[in-house]
């Protein structure tokens, strides 16, 4: 299939917005320059106070401690479901929303829709993500008319299917998926729907806390809805929809002045998922083809390994969203995100694979592990052509669940927390990598781990960066993140790492690849940590005695071994059960580095030792550069022994 | 006479009050010696007589900004070294495609602490209070020691869990003392003894290093004003605009990180109860940015946390001011589509706004007013600044874009009174008032110059231009209240069975409240709860608690207040739900001194008459000549039809064509349009 984004409505303008005199500009945007950039000012305010209420607002925590959720504003029809303001959020949301209203209204029926109406929908494949991130619609009518949609994209603690919570990485079809909706009324004229709660309560787990969440939903959309009436009533209807054109059309001309930038000329680049759900015989390969032609790119996936089995599918929209995303983010940083961002981008998708998945048999719970490794591969296949301006690759994906049940018969879960969910992203020209941040295409928040001790049976025994794990470059990439959680009754484990076969995080500009991560657990004879009074330490003896979930290690010493190393596959249980007293560790990879590490002035090398970020080894081996002293004892009493380094550094060259 | 300062990033302000004498002087603010400025300024007022000396700065947070801190070591529990690098992992609006962006906090670009300096000590205490480590007190001591090799000046201790259990904290606190001797220590069961490891750690971390600054900074200061002849109290003003005295100051230093705009509340508070207005949304314009808050039924809006930077939390009351990059010294400049912008960079002190003629090239808000004929060069500043109006117009003319010069300065002077309406809208429909039933205050340098033509785009009722609005915060250190406060973290469901516990907590932290206080002046303690509802991770903070015994009775009125409170601020109210109590607080407000502002008498036989002049242009179609009043001639009762200029020695009041000033019993003027009084259309 082929997705080709000409919104909106095709218009391509041969006048670059700059040398529009104002006569032209009010003739296309129906105001003055001012008054455009002023409405969609107001817009995006409008939107992000939506967000900021909700936030407040909400009972699960997914929305309230993860903010799991983003609201956008659309325009009608007739602007091809424009999308010009968006809340902070995440963008792996944001993208698709512009598909999401239009799939959903159209089937529904542009004309069936009602003043006081709120659309709901959450099926993947016709509007991206996966069953638990419901779309909601409100349009806004200005005399019988829709003038605009505002939507709201929340994810639900749970909705149905075999595993509460829904994570999982073992489905096999919709059907274990849980509740799909087609476009259908949630309220219907201001009231709500009767059939359409029953159904999603019958069916959904938790609904105690879903309920509430959902009338702060309608809050929300009503609210939204109210600031644009506001604006069309005062500054009229024309600018209105001319300030959405106008956003968009901004960042269409961004993107395509950034893509211009590069040289034409086709680029390749490649990804891993290590398996799916059902064993480890079949490695996923996502590959694309970057045709670079002038101001537009065409991103071709041919010869991306088919589906999986398991639900780490993603669909074909959220597949053109990943790649909107990182040509965004690697060609024009910090570019306004609208959905001009990919009017000069058209995607061809071979349908039926990881990266366009096809029901009922391409589940796509676990979405956001294609589109992160997609992702990968874009970067990967511009690294070359971006040169300095390329950015190292991050933690990879691993999104551990794990339920439980208390003393008293009630049960307890942890959504995404003990796993390696947050972790470093590669270097840049700007500097060294974040150690602790998430996906790109993810943005939500974590709140650290005394309100999830306070009420599950886990201590949060360790939580660090990990010695020599970040890429060597001039700028290193931040370091992988090892992370040791000891259950203190029994526990289930729904472990889901799947970016450790390759490499770590790729280094770029000359820089070397982070360190790769793995997850591994500790019986509770091994682990005895009340009784030694110790956590446990990283070395081989420790290794030795693990139970390893994932990752390609040494069959001895369960240390990462990329040449000699066997695959754990974390499938081969369906779950994994760990009695009372284990320990989990999961680690994630190291992030790339940035230019060559042998460049990396000595006084940063040696402030590397001394925070403990690079060994004294480390310094030596990956940097060149020998320093000499104890970080342990007397960091400030390290110094770089200038005459060795010179004759290292000169040794490789 | 009572005196105070406010140390803003541009200007020092410092106020004298003696009955109904108020006098001002404003001084340039120095962060290298900013006591100087201090003591400079208070004594060409006089010290001699002063019985009152309240000091508010920004100092602290300028610090923290610059990153210009005191060398401290960080304790945390073995396996937790990082906990300051982490904090939320959220990032906002302008990083969601950015993979350039950098956390400022986090180690990979500007860390409080530097990870060589954090150092784990072996314990860990579990979510119940239990204990899973024993604290190693050998390990322990050779960590300090690693402290002691490296000359830190300070130490946070934030171990996990410790806002259950502190005896970890406690001990580890002693063994800092007996290695490093008597070095500033803050721990985080006394700093803030709440959940979430993130926000204690950053909390006690400021709180280290503001112990640090402020030690030195209130000797000098105390040695200074006595030297100058001060023997009365000095006291400082927290982040709510509370005050606290010089030594208390100390205890909890983190508290006074961020103190200037709060007072500006305070005072808005203060003026407006005097005056009858009760609700004021409160605008203080600057140099570099407008601080915005709300007054609602007389009272600011508190908050329990705030940011110092992007997800840098501290913990602390503060009255909710948000700033936004829109002030004076907002920068004009031309946008990648070619459109004008105003904001939110600023040229702030140096270089300043072209017309300063210090090397500022671009054009600021500033400039703007300037060539509008706004501001009066002869009288700008009381003549302390010579402004060059060719260096404005220059600026303007050398923007790259085919709008006119007109355009120019007429687009640049629009956009920067919309930003200033678009973010006071803002403030008021993140906590859902309706501006209508709001006067709108303004105040700071550049407030009365720029205010008074947004009362149509917030829709507010009227425009109150206070006395003195260029120093109006400092005044505000004269109408705060001494407040004491004393919090604590405990999950508690609201249920009879946990009366007693509840009750204990009250008590306990009452009875060490008095007991330090030692004061004869009247004490008036307050109790309140942030409360959630089960299964909610958002606590409503500031739910009235009642005063006595806390029985089942006193839990039914606890939950009743709640629910009412939860409806109040959100519109929905779930009475099925179980009420969890979080955070138990007290304040303690003792008696104190505060400002009067004097009446101005009726006007007699003599009619008002302007003193001169001026023209306005380019932000108007064609010049038009406008009046211009002298504020000290104005009598109360005098009416003012707009276009006129109401010229006073620290500030200029623009009043539009269509509006109209209604002077009032203590000088305020009252600014209103047909439209906002209901006459329009």
């Amino acid at each position: 299939m082929t997705i080709t984004n000409e919104q909106p409505s095709g218009t391509v303008h041969e006048t670059s917005l700059r040398a529009l005199t104002n006569e032209e500009f009010v003739a296309r945007y129906g105001a003055d320059r001012f008054t455009t950039s002023l409405l969609n000012t107001k817009s995006t305010y409008a939107v992000q106070n939506m967000a900021t209420a909700f936030r407040r607002q909400a009972f699960s925590p997914i929305v309230s401690l993860v903010y799991d959720f983003s609201c956008v504003i659309v325009g009608p029809r007739e602007v091809d479901y424009a999308m010009g303001a968006i809340s902070d959020g995440l963008p792996t949301f944001i993208g698709a929303m512009t598909e999401a209203v239009r799939n959903t209204v159209e089937e529904y029926g542009y004309d069936d829709l009602r003043e006081g109406d709120v659309l709901v929908g959450n099926d993947p494949y016709r509007i991206g993500g996966h069953v638990n991130d419901l779309c909601f619609i409100k349009p806004i009518f200005v005399d019988d008319t829709i003038v605009s949609f505002v939507a709201m994209k929340v994810h639900q603690l749970d909705f149905g299917g075999v595993t509460p919570g829904g994570f999982s990485a073992s489905k096999r079809s919709t059907y274990e998926d849980g509740l799909v909706l087609p476009p259908m009324l949630m309220w219907s004229q201001g009231k709500a729907v009767r059939q359409t709660f029953s159904l999603l309560f019958d069916n959904t787990r938790w609904a105690e806390l879903i309920l509430p969440d959902l009338f702060a939903t309608q809050t929300q959309l009503g609210f939204g809805e109210r600031m644009i009436l506001e604006i069309i009533d005062r500054y009229g209807l024309e600018p209105y929809l001319g300030s959405i054109r106008y956003a968009t059309d901004a960042s269409a001309e961004r993107m395509a002045e950034a893509i211009t930038e590069l040289p034409d000329g086709d680029y390749t680049g490649s990804s891993v998922v290590d398996a799916d759900g059902v064993d480890d015989t079949e490695t996923y390969a996502i590959k694309v083809a970057l045709r670079v032609r002038g101001s537009k790119i065409e991103a071709d996936l041919s010869g991306t390994s088919r589906q999986a089995r398991t639900g780490i599918n993603c669909t074909f929209i959220d597949a053109k969203n990943a790649i909107g995303c990182g040509l965004s983010m690697l060609l024009s940083p910090g570019i306004a995100f609208t959905s001009g961002n990919w009017r000069n981008i058209d995607v061809v998708c071979p349908p039926g694979s990881i990266v366009s998945a096809m029901p009922p048999d391409g589940a796509v719970t676990m979405y956001f592990y294609a589109t992160a490794s997609l992702l990968s591969a874009v970067s990967n296949a511009l690294a070359d052509a971006l040169g300095h301006r390329a950015v190292g690759g991050d933690l990879g994906r691993n999104v551990h669940n794990t339920v439980g049940v208390r003393p008293d018969g009630s049960q307890w879960s942890t959504v995404g927390a003990f796993g390696g969910e947050q972790g470093p992203w590669g270097a840049s020209e700007v500097g060294d990598g974040e150690n602790y941040i998430i996906s790109i295409l993810a943005n939500i928040s974590s709140l650290g781990f005394e309100p999830i001790e306070a009420s599950v049976p886990v201590v949060a025994l360790s939580n660090e960066a990990v010695i020599d794990s970040g890429g060597p470059g001039y700028h290193r990439g931040g370091s992988a993140m090892s992370r040791d959680s000891l259950w203190l009754t029994d526990s289930t484990h729904f472990p889901c790492p799947v970016t450790l076969k390759g490499s770590g995080g790729f280094g770029v500009n000359g820089g070397k690849a982070g360190i790769t991560g793995a997850a591994w657990t500790f019986a509770p004879t091994v682990a005895s940590i009340a009784e030694r009074q110790q956590l446990l330490s990283h070395s081989a003896e420790t290794l030795t005695s693990s139970d390893p979930i994932a990752g390609v290690l040494h069959p001895d010493t369960k240390l990462q071994d990329g040449n000699d190393g066997k695959y754990f596959y974390f499938g081969s249980r369906p779950m994994w059960d760990l009695p009372a007293g284990s320990v989990l560790r999961s680690m994630t990879n190291g992030g790339g580095g940035w230019g060559d590490p042998f460049t990396r002035e000595e006084q940063r090398v040696l402030a590397d030792v001394r925070n403990g970020y690079v060994s004294i080894v480390g310094a030596a081996r990956d940097y060149g550069v020998v320093v000499v002293g104890d970080p342990a004892t007397d960091p400030e009493g390290l110094t770089v022994d200038v005459d060795a380094t010179v004759r290292l550094r000169e040794q490789r060259c | 006479m009572m005196f105070s300062v406010d140390v803003g990033g541009t200007f020092t302000d410092v106020v004298a009050v003696s009955g109904s004498d108020i006098r001002t002087v404003k001084v340039s603010t120095d962060y290298s010696a900013i006591y100087d400025a201090v003591v400079g300024g208070a004594k060409e007022l006089g010290l001699e007589n002063g019985t009152i000396f309240n000091h508010a700065s920004t100092h602290g947070l300028n610090a923290v900004i610059t990153r210009k801190l005191p060398k401290i070591g960080v304790l945390a529990t073995v396996g937790h070294r990082d906990t300051l690098d982490h904090g939320s992992v959220f990032r906002p609006m302008k990083a969601l495609l950015d993979p350039n962006w950098r956390r400022e906090f986090g180690d990979a670009r500007r860390p409080l602490v530097e990870r060589y300096l954090r150092r784990t000590i072996h314990e860990r205490i579990k979510a119940d209070g239990s204990v899973l480590f024993e604290l190693d007190e050998d390990q322990a001591r050779a960590e300090i020691n690693v402290l002691a090799k490296c000359n830190v000046e300070g130490v946070a201790i934030t171990l996990m869990n410790s806002y259950v259990n502190d005896t970890h904290e406690l001990r580890l606190r002693e063994l800092v003392r007996e290695i490093l001797g008597d070095i500033p220590v803050s721990i985080s069961s006394e700093v803030s003894p709440i959940a979430h490891e993130y926000a204690r750690a950053s909390t006690t971390t400021i709180d280290a290093c503001m112990k640090i600054l402020f030690s030195d900074y209130i000797e000098n200061l105390e040695s200074g004003l006595s030297n100058a002849g001060f023997n009365g109290a000095l006291n400082f003003a927290d982040c709510a605009a509370t005050l606290v005295p010089a030594d208390r100051a100390l205890i909890q230093p983190f508290r006074i990180v961020f103190a200037g705009p709060a007072a500006g509340t305070v005072a808005s508070a203060d003026f407006g109860r005097m005056i009858g207005e009760q609700d004021l949304l409160c605008s203080d314009v600057g140099g570099t940015s407008c601080d915005i808050s709300l007054v609602t039924n007389g009272a600011p809006y508190l908050s329990t946390t705030f940011e110092l930077e992007h997800d840098l939390v501290v913990s602390a009351l503060a009255n909710d001011v948000t700033s936004v990059g829109a002030g004076g010294g907002s920068i004009v400049q031309i946008g990648s589509s070619g459109e004008l912008q105003v904001g939110p960079d600023s040229a702030g002190s140096t270089p300043g706004p072209a017309c300063y003629g210090k090397g500022g090239t671009q054009p600021t808000t500033t400039d703007t007013c300037l060539l509008a004929g706004i501001i009066e060069p002869a009288w700008f500043a009381d003549g302390r600044i010579a402004l060059d109006i060719d260096k404005s117009r220059e600026a303007f003319e050398a923007l790259d874009t085919d709008f006119t010069y007109q355009e120019r300065v007429r687009y640049a002077y629009e956009l920067g009174l919309h930003n200033l309406a678009e973010a006071m809208t803002n403030v008021a429909i993140k906590n859902g008032i309706d501006p209508r039933e709001y006067s709108l205050m303004a105040y700071g340098a550049a407030g009365p110059m720029l205010l008074p033509a947004t009362l149509d785009l917030v829709h507010a009722k009227s425009v109150i231009v206070p006395p003195h609005p260029g120093l109006f915060s400092a005044l505000g250190l004269l109408a705060a209240e001494q407040v004491y406060t004393s919090n604590r973290g405990a999950y508690t469901f609201l249920v009879p069975e946990n009366a007693a516990k509840i009750d204990a907590i009250y008590a306990d932290m009452e009875q060490a409240l008095l007991e330090s206080l030692d004061t004869d002046r009247e004490v008036t303690i307050v109790r309140s709860l942030d409360a959630r509802l089960a299964g909610q991770e958002f606590d409503m903070p500031f739910i009235e608690v009642p005063d006595g015994l806390v029985d089942a009775d006193a839990i039914a009125a606890i939950i009743r207040n709640f629910h009412d409170t939860y409806f109040a601020r959100t519109g929905s109210r779930f009475e099925a739900f179980p009420v969890e109590g979080v955070t138990y607080r007290i304040q303690a407000t003792v008696a104190s001194e505060k400002v009067e502002y004097p009446q101005l008498p009726a006007r007699g036989a003599q009619p008002l008459s302007p003193v001169r002049n001026t023209t306005i242009q380019l932000i108007t179609d064609t010049p038009v000549q406008v009046p211009v009043y002298n504020r000290l001639d104005l009598c109360a009762g005098d009416r003012i039809e707009g276009p006129a200029i109401v010229s006073e020695k620290l500030s200029t009041t623009h009043i539009t064509a269509g509006q109209r000033v209604d002077v009032g019993l203590h000088g305020e003027l009252v600014i209103t349009s047909a439209a906002s009084r209901g006459e329009q259309k």
